[in-house]
């Protein structure tokens, strides 16, 4: 990633778009992507592009299909460090699980995973999800990633996949990360970033955000 | 912004062409948007 590669693309002082409005079509897009995920979206889905985002295929193949088809991430978290037996994780926009599901499989019994989302039919699945595999060190909450529902220090990993760049207030995103974790944890997630900037016009269109 | 935060050792993963295929390709390209892993320390 060169130089001028911009992560995310936008600060709170010039928010070009209203918070709410960007979270009311966030949550109706990717509910339609837990309810439908064969769909045709403007991103990727399923088993697809967890291989091309070099996902252990070993290992998601052990997946149930509801924990998989609903994966639009983005990159691979766990590329640049694997996660450690009994560590604690918190996934940021945790989705049908797909990455909290496969933390709980690095963990084990003696970790812990905390999901969080702000959309109902994903929560749903995840948890749903959760149930029939009997993934008990998983559980899921509703919340958004710039007021996590996890106490300070809590955490010694921080993941999310293709969520961040969602959040108007990357800053307070950020914030929230240093706070759940404990001192010396690890934030280790996936996002896009543009090479070229995009121009003040552009980002004041919903779509783009949400595409 | 991670070390604006205080984060240490960050660290960035090689570009995924997340898009290609896919109906948001042309917003991609126009954009130079690929998908990266990142990873950073909170400090002892």
């Amino acid at each position: 990633m060169g130089e001028k590669t911009h992560f995310g693309g936008t600060e709170q002082a010039d928010m070009p778009v209203d918070v709410d409005e960007l979270r009311a079509e966030v949550q109706k897009k990717y509910a339609a992507v837990a309810v439908e995920p064969d769909a045709e979206y403007h991103f990727h889905t399923g088993r697809f592009i967890a291989d091309r985002c070099g996902y252990d295929m070993a290992v998601v193949d052990t997946l149930p299909p509801e924990a998989i088809e609903s994966f639009a991430g983005v990159a691979n978290p766990f590329e640049l460090r694997a996660l450690e037996a009994g560590e604690h994780v918190v996934d940021l926009g945790s989705g049908a699980g797909f990455d909290s599901f496969l933390a709980g499989i690095a963990v084990g019994s003696r970790g812990r995973v905390v999901g969080v989302d702000m959309t109902q039919e994903m929560l749903l699945k995840a948890s749903d999800t959760a149930e029939a595999m009997g993934a008990d060190n998983v559980e899921f909450r509703e919340g958004y990633i710039e007021d996590l529902p996890v106490e300070d220090g809590w955490a010694d990993v921080v993941i999310s996949n293709g969520v961040i760049n969602l959040a108007p207030d990357k800053r307070q995103v950020f914030d929230e990360i240093w706070r759940v974790l404990k001192a010396g944890g690890v934030v280790q997630f996936a996002d896009i970033a543009n090479g070229n900037e995009v121009p003040e016009e552009a980002r004041r269109h919903i779509d783009l955000w949400t595409g | 912004m991670l070390e604006e935060v205080g984060f240490v050792d960050v660290r960035i993963g090689e570009p995924i062409d997340t898009f290609g295929g896919a109906g948001g390709e042309e917003n991609a390209r126009n954009f130079d948007v690929s998908g990266y892993s990142f990873i950073a320390r909170k400090p002892d």
